[in-house]
């Protein structure tokens, strides 16, 4: 061994050292405090919520006011713990897991629809576990996989989005896979946000700008056509979705009870609202309105300007989250957070959209607010990949 | 370095391509989601919660809500002189849920405290019902509202409370609701109205005050679930009911208990089938004082048809009972029009006089029959009254004369006077369904026309409206609009409503008016009107006897004033189609200034009217018997003379032992009291002659002959020859204790209307 190459040797250690040290520290660097404080601003004042949309049919059901407040309570505890562990954990560590998820996730997918394996309720099978104690949407985890697994594959593709062989058609084959083992259950919503998802990824991992056009195009002709098409009596399936959202009132007390009955909720809250937990059309009277519909009792109780503002928290999250993305250390951390706050946004969007009429109805849930335990603990979990991506976000160039 | 290879160049910028878009991308998600998204569902809360806030507003509350109606206290109905006519008080009825009661049955967490043979019994024997009526309701388990007894008394809903508390039962219940009470049940019935089951008005002031009386019902807003019970927290709100307004009549209770005395006792004598009617006005505003109408009914059980008449046909099948219920209700003095015959004489004279047509000195002969247009009309007195004077014409009645001023005022000027004195319309009083009479067209109003009408025949009029006009006549010319209604009060006693009292036009001028006045004090005093006398008072008056088109069927009536100088009073009573089976000369002369008279008797004192006699009948005024048991004779006599009565002993004693009858009792003055001077006082008691037909004097001897003393009353003039019993207040055949007093009320019974 020469002494340069010595040199050498030991100024490559250093490197490696320096760099690994780099690492250590760049992972060692704090979450990001306002995204954290967004995040359990939302998770109480859902909580709060839940509460408030929830005693009388916990009364009425169970006898006992803080029933659901209680469970969902436990599950944001565990949630919270969750995600700040997540948030500790390096998040390249996630690459290594990604394709196991995606399997498991398919697995899990296809186990629920085996008859006699998944739970059922309300004529659609979504359920694993114990029917009672514990149980959870392999969608969910679905969702999770497809965020990491479309993250991860497309971190690592660059240009090569560009290629419809490389860039879309594998995305294209999961997502369809996904899609048709939940229509099975069937779980529509889940289906679109789980797809929106992931072809929101595949836009911003670089897919080509005339195909999300194309897209983007399609998808609305075909809701277009779709809505079109049922209105002139050619498709029946749907139907009365689509003549509820156009008038609810053409058949207020069974097809569109439940959007009159949010409608009603929305606007008898007014500006200021009826005052919180002093709602009344969660008397019996909104169905869903501790899941789907929760964000009706937010309106009526707290009027147009408590509802704006937990609306404009869930903007700043967003907003924050982004930032989280575009300042991130690499493109899988950017893939990570895109994939995590699109789903987030999606959902929170066509969550408001439906109760307000603004979409037809389908039966998508306010993250943070909807009552459901694992759904709350998954949500506070990608919370955490978001946490755990901020960690390394780099400082600042001194100079 | 290995990184610098031109190799790792290429490959570096086209990672740095991709990063850039990565980024690119990244940033206009951020926007559209972070921004544009949420601009989007702001606005579309906005379109909800605020644009569409009221619309969604009144939904909710219409849903969530339930409300309770708290009735308003109807107003109450006062007389005159501050007497309740019609009054409301609570009462509730009493409901059962059968479904609440057959849960609480069923709850085995909570027992219930009682059994259905328990409740059945308990409440039957409270609300007075049967217990199967009960049991019966209690099966129907699918309802929640079961009426077990409707508006009763507070003692017995009391009762039902106390029996819920005590064994609490959940699914009884009590509506507080009120119920209308008419202290006076059978006065003024068809004044007062009465209200329906849903505590409407039908009838009479009920009805024509509906609005002013029913007040607005208060609310109980309470908040549910869409399972119909009550919302966890409180939430209700109470609209407080306001109460009806109190209304004060012009009618008079005491007034009315006296005409509708009289109008009983005429319609007992004398059957009419048609019924009669009978207002009494103050003839300086308008005030309505009493208003009657026969049949008449009770206002507490306005259903049930008591009137003999009535009951009669019903029984023959002629009419079915609500025909008879539809007939007692009708009020004879503004529902239905007649023809008022010579009454009216009294419009036909202020016309007259007014125009100068005729004046005091005119004289006008009756051949007993006159021809107008090629017909004859003759004159109620066949062989005529021959010449006479225009106040003799009017005591007369005569027919002819009055065709003579009717023509003499021509058809023109004739008409206009019945517009003139409100008769082409109605008389606008405050009561609902007054009829408007019958007259013929202005243009189509003949010669032929014009003489009968005037003397009251061919046009029909209501009793009401005829009666204004004459007021008009004789109270300086004046026509009030008549009503019922002076003032209303809210329930604290602010006047909202005050009748306004001023004259709707001057017809006649206040001489014209004054001679009216004297022509009709003269048919009381001296004409058809004789029979209409008032003791101490001076009154003017006019019958009248109208036939009923062809069909010989008549109206009798009489309108009479006092004083009849200065007139305040006025009363105008008819009867249609009288029994002519009564021995009485069938005419309003007869059978009803009779009445007309003792009515008159009884109200003008009590409204205050003094009375002033003449000396003749100072004499008959009633006069408290001295005791002069214990006195010698001389002493007794002189006391007794003293006092105007005169005096026959019985017995030779020294001093006076008893005496008949005994002092201190009121018999009339120019009476006979018996002493007795040791003899014994017969204890026989006295049998009461028959009266009926004699001469006051002759009767006078039979009663002094049976021991017991005379009083007169009714037409006063006791010395025409033609003035004879016309009724006594005691039957003949009873038997009384010497020394009572027997009433009796003569009557002139040769006047011919």
């Amino acid at each position: 061994m020469t002494r340069e190459e010595h040199h050498a040797r030991k100024a490559q250690e250093q490197h490696k050292k320096d760099m690994a040290r780099k690492h250590y520290l760049a992972g060692k660097g704090s979450m990001d405090i306002p995204f954290l404080l967004l995040a359990l601003l939302l998770t109480g004042i859902g909580l709060m919520m839940l509460f408030s949309a929830s005693f009388p049919s916990a009364y009425y059901e169970t006898g006992s006011a803080g029933y659901y407040f209680k469970r969902q309570a436990v599950f944001a505890a565990a949630g919270i713990v969750a995600m700040l562990v997540v948030g500790r954990f390096n998040y390249q560590r996630w690459r290594g897991a990604a394709k196991i998820l995606m399997v498991l996730a398919i697995f899990l997918l296809l186990l629920v629809i085996i008859p006699g394996v998944g739970i059922t309720k309300n004529n659609a099978t979504r359920w694993l576990g114990v029917d009672g104690v514990l149980t959870f949407q392999p969608s969910e985890i679905a969702k999770l996989a497809v965020i990491v697994y479309f993250a991860d594959s497309i971190s690592k593709k660059k240009e090569r989005m560009r290629d419809l062989r490389e860039g879309v058609l594998p995305y294209g084959v999961w997502l369809a896979v996904i899609a048709v083992l939940m229509l099975l259950e069937p779980h529509l919503s889940g289906t679109i946000l789980i797809v929106g998802t992931g072809a929101i990824m595949m836009a911003v991992g670089g897919m080509p700008a005339w195909l999300i056009g194309a897209g983007i195009g399609g998808v609305a002709a075909a809701a277009w056509g779709f809505v079109a098409l049922v209105d002139a009596g050619i498709i029946s399936y749907g139907a009365s979705r689509i003549n509820m959202w156009h008038d609810p009132w053409l058949d207020s007390s069974d097809d569109g009870y439940q959007m009159v009955q949010s409608l009603i909720a929305i606007g008898s809250g007014g500006l200021l609202g009826t005052g919180l937990g002093k709602g009344r059309q969660k008397f019996l009277y909104l169905p869903e309105e501790s899941n789907d519909f929760i964000f009706s009792t937010v309106c009526e109780e707290l009027g147009l300007i408590g509802a704006s503002l937990i609306l404009l928290v869930f903007a700043l999250m967003l907003l924050r989250g982004f930032w989280i993305a575009l300042h991130a250390r690499d493109r899988f951390g950017t893939l990570l957070v895109v994939g995590v706050m699109s789903h987030l946004g999606l959902q929170v969007f066509l969550n408001v959209a439906v109760v307000t009429g603004l979409v037809p109805a389908t039966g998508i849930s306010l993250p943070f607010f909807s009552y459901g335990g694992t759904a709350l603990l998954l949500q506070l979990v990608e919370i955490g990949l978001v946490l755990s991506v901020s960690r390394q976000i780099p400082a600042k160039r001194e100079g | 370095m290995a990184f610098m290879t031109p190799q790792h160049n290429r490959k570096d910028e086209s990672v740095r391509r991709a990063n850039r878009v990565i980024q690119r991308r990244t940033l206009i998600l951020m926007l559209i989601m972070g921004v544009a998204m949420f601009v989007v569902l702001f606005f579309k809360l906005f379109s909800l919660q605020i644009v569409r806030h009221e619309e969604l507003q009144s939904l909710a509350v219409s849903q969530q809500t339930r409300s309770t109606v708290v009735t308003a206290s109807r107003g109450t109905i006062y007389d005159a002189s501050g007497n309740i006519l019609a009054i409301s008080s609570t009462a509730e009825t009493v409901f059962l849920s059968p479904l609440e009661l057959d849960a609480q049955l069923k709850d085995t967490e909570k027992p219930a405290k009682w059994t259905k043979t328990q409740l059945a019994e308990t409440l039957a024997e409270i609300l007075d019902i049967s217990e199967e009526s009960i049991y019966k309701k209690m099966e129907r388990t699918y309802s929640e509202y079961e009426v077990l007894a409707f508006r009763v008394e507070e003692d017995i809903a009391d009762k039902v409370r106390e029996f819920i508390n005590e064994y609490s039962v959940h699914g009884i219940y009590l509506a507080t609701d009120a119920k209308r009470y008419y202290p006076y049940s059978d006065l003024a019935p068809h004044v007062i109205g009465f209200v329906g089951t849903d505590y409407t008005g039908l009838y009479g002031i009920e009805a024509e005050y509906e609005t002013r009386l029913q007040g607005e019902s208060g609310l109980v807003v309470t908040a549910k679930d869409a399972a119909e019970n009550d919302m966890l927290f409180e939430y209700s709100q109470y609209f407080a009911p306001e109460h009806g307004e109190n209304l004060e009549l012009t009618l008079d209770a005491t007034v009315q208990y006296y005409l509708q005395k009289g109008i009983e006792e005429m319609c007992d004598a004398f059957s009419p089938a048609n019924g009669a009617a009978g207002v009494v006005l103050n003839v300086n505003s308008g005030a309505i004082l009493g208003m009657a109408s026969y049949p008449n009914y009770d206002l507490n059980d306005f259903s049930v048809v008591t009137d003999q008449t009535l009951l009669e046909q019903i029984e023959r099948e002629e009419i079915t009972e609500s025909q008879a219920q539809l007939t007692q209700w009708r009020n004879k003095c503004l529902n239905d029009t007649y023809e008022p015959g010579s009454t009216f004489k009294i419009l036909t004279l202020a016309s007259a006089l007014e125009e100068d047509v005729v004046d005091a000195t005119t004289t006008v002969f009756c051949a007993g029959h006159t021809e107008v247009s090629g017909e004859t009309i003759h004159c109620s007195q066949k062989e005529g009254h021959g010449q006479q004077t225009l106040m003799q014409s009017v005591g007369n009645s005569c027919n002819p004369a009055f065709i003579t001023y009717g023509l003499r005022l021509g058809t023109d000027t004739f008409y206009d006077y019945l517009d003139s004195f409100g008769l082409h319309g109605t008389s606008g009083v405050d009561l609902g369904g007054e009829a408007q009479g019958v007259f013929a067209q202005k243009d189509a109003f003949t010669q032929l026309d014009l003489a009968c009408y005037a003397f009251g025949q061919n046009f029909t009029v209501t009793p009401l409206n005829l009666i204004a006009a004459q007021a008009a006549c004789v109270n300086g010319g004046y026509l009030y609009e008549p009503y019922l209604v002076e003032e209303s009060r809210d329930s604290d006693g602010n006047v909202l409503y005050r009748h306004d009292a001023t004259p709707i036009r001057q017809v006649i001028s206040e001489e014209t008016s004054a001679e009216v006045r004297e022509c009709l004090e003269y048919v009381v005093s001296g004409g058809t009107g004789k029979n209409g006398q008032v003791a101490g008072y001076r009154i003017g008056g006019k019958t009248g006897t109208a036939d009923k088109g062809q069909t010989g069927d008549v109206v009798v009536s009489f309108v009479c004033f006092a004083p009849a100088d200065d007139p305040e009073i006025m009363m105008l009573i008819t009867m249609d189609t009288p029994s002519r089976a009564t021995n009485v000369y069938v005419s309003g002369g007869n059978m009803v200034a009779p009445y007309s008279s003792a009515i008159m008797a009884e109200i003008l004192p009590y409204l205050g009217f003094e009375p002033s006699y003449s000396a003749e009948e100072l004499l008959g005024i009633d006069t408290t018997v001295p005791s002069v048991v214990g006195m010698g004779l001389e002493e007794a006599k002189s006391k007794l003379t003293e006092r105007g009565f005169g005096c026959r002993v019985v017995g030779d004693g020294d001093t006076v032992t008893d005496q008949t009858p005994v002092g201190g009792v009121l018999i009339p003055g120019k009476s006979t009291v018996i002493i007795y001077m040791g003899a014994e006082k017969p204890t026989d008691l006295c049998t009461v002659p028959n009266l009926v037909g004699m001469t006051p004097s002759e009767a006078n001897a039979v009663m002094a002959n049976s021991g017991l003393f005379l009083r007169f009353t009714g037409t006063t003039g006791r010395e025409s020859s033609t003035v004879r019993v016309f009724s006594q207040e005691t039957e003949h055949g009873t038997q009384l204790e010497a020394g009572s007093v027997v009433t009796v009320r003569l009557g002139d019974t040769a006047v011919r209307d």
